[in-house]
């Protein structure tokens, strides 16, 4: 037997429970001293009555007090995220098998128009033909439309005199329109904010 | 999302996790879990119910509005009770009130203020006998406790009443681990020497 009592470290080493290496003479040492059994009996009911101290509770208005003070914000991804499950939610099937022919169709849906795009665009020539084509159907439809409307504005003689006389004519005419529309707005607007200041 | 009922399952990173998304649910969950260990800490260094209240809700304040700091590699409870001692500690070193009596806050002018911040242990023991010793012994104990330096009392709070282990308590308190060895040591000393008496008296 060791003859020399526990220092306190080595009581407090025994209060923890430790198990590492040098704690096993310490506890043979204990067995066999009854002087150091009772220090550390008495040291392990402090240590088990402080364990067994109470929680003490603040007032019920805690939480709300907190809660006052402290601003929830969600953060954008997360609305996203929940504004994205919410539309699916809505609008997906209630039924498992519904929803799998919805999902079979998108999908579906989803390849072809891959399909189809990657082949267009793998087909080069047939692009370039397709975009002239278009431009040159908007281009007629675009000029169509405006002699029409001119026609229909200042009438088929004007309109042909104003085609003799070239590019200069058209832009005389146009001009000529465009002055005589802001003026006769000018005017208007000039008449009737005369008459709102004289109104009582 | 979960319900209040789910959460209370949950481990406290996945709690914090919600929180962090916006769920109020979630803040609520953490406030439950915490209040009663971070309010009894602050309490046990205060020693003024009122005082100690209004510090516990500026900790749960810092942390629930910094919540989208926190790293999951760290406990919660180290981060809210690094905090709470801290707040504790500001408190004592502007008031120089470092130690605490038992018979009501130094602060409480009339008797109605003594009686509300006096403590009373309550005891869980058997028999009538046990019960009141066991609540000697407690009030003794919150007494010692209260003798002690606030560096000695956060730590043997920490140690013996939240059971933390002697790494934890140096995270929380960001103290050396030898440091924190020594504090618990000496509380430890320190409260055997002031409960010596019951001792004497048989009761311990």
């Amino acid at each position: 037997m060791n003859h020399r009592h526990l220092l306190p470290t080595e009581i407090d080493l025994l209060l923890d429970d430790e198990e590492g290496f040098g704690v096993a003479p310490l506890k043979a040492h204990v067995r066999a001293c009854p002087e150091c059994l009772s220090r550390l009996e008495d040291a392990r009911v402090i240590t088990d009555a402080i364990e067994e101290l109470p929680h003490f509770a603040p007032s019920f208005s805690f939480a709300e007090s907190i809660m006052a003070q402290v601003p929830v914000y969600v953060p954008w991804h997360v609305a996203a995220r929940d504004s994205v499950r919410n539309t699916v939610q809505r609008w997906a099937p209630a039924s498992r098998p519904a929803r799998v022919a919805v999902v079979a169709l998108a999908a579906s849906v989803a390849s072809v128009l891959t399909v189809g795009i990657l082949w267009i665009v793998t087909q080069t020539d047939l692009l370039v033909f397709a975009t002239g084509i278009a431009d040159n159907q908007l281009r007629t439809l675009l000029l169509t439309g405006s002699r029409e409307a001119m026609t229909s504005f200042f009438g088929a003689q004007t309109v042909a005199l104003a085609s003799q006389a070239g590019t200069m004519g058209l832009a005389l005419l146009v001009g000529g329109f465009l002055a005589v529309t802001t003026a006769a707005t000018f005017g208007l607007r000039t008449i009737a904010l005369a008459s709102s200041r004289r109104r009582p | 999302m979960p319900t209040a009922l789910d959460l209370s399952n949950l481990p406290d990173a996945d709690v914090v996790a919600l929180a962090q998304a916006g769920r109020e649910p979630a803040f609520r969950e953490l406030i439950r879990r915490y209040e009663r260990p971070v309010f009894s800490l602050i309490y046990r260094m205060i020693r003024d119910r009122e005082l100690a209240e209004d510090l516990a809700q500026d900790t749960f304040i810092k942390v629930l509005n910094h919540i989208d700091r926190y790293r999951p590699e760290f406990k919660l409870s180290s981060w809210l009770f690094k905090i709470a001692n801290n707040v504790a500690i500001d408190h004592l070193r502007r008031r120089q009130l470092d130690t605490i009596s038992m018979d009501g806050s130094p602060h409480a002018a009339t008797s109605d203020a003594i009686e509300s911040t006096s403590f009373e242990v309550a005891g869980s023991q058997e028999s009538p006998l046990e019960e009141l010793e066991a609540k000697e012994l407690g009030n003794a104990i919150e007494q010692a406790i209260g003798q002690l330096r606030p560096e000695y009392r956060s730590c043997i709070m920490l140690r013996h009443v939240e059971g933390r282990s002697y790494e934890e308590i140096a995270t929380t308190l960001d103290l050396p681990l030898g440091t924190v060895k020594t504090y618990i040591h000496r509380a430890r000393h320190e409260l055997r020497r002031a409960l010596e008496h019951l001792k004497a008296e048989g009761e311990v």
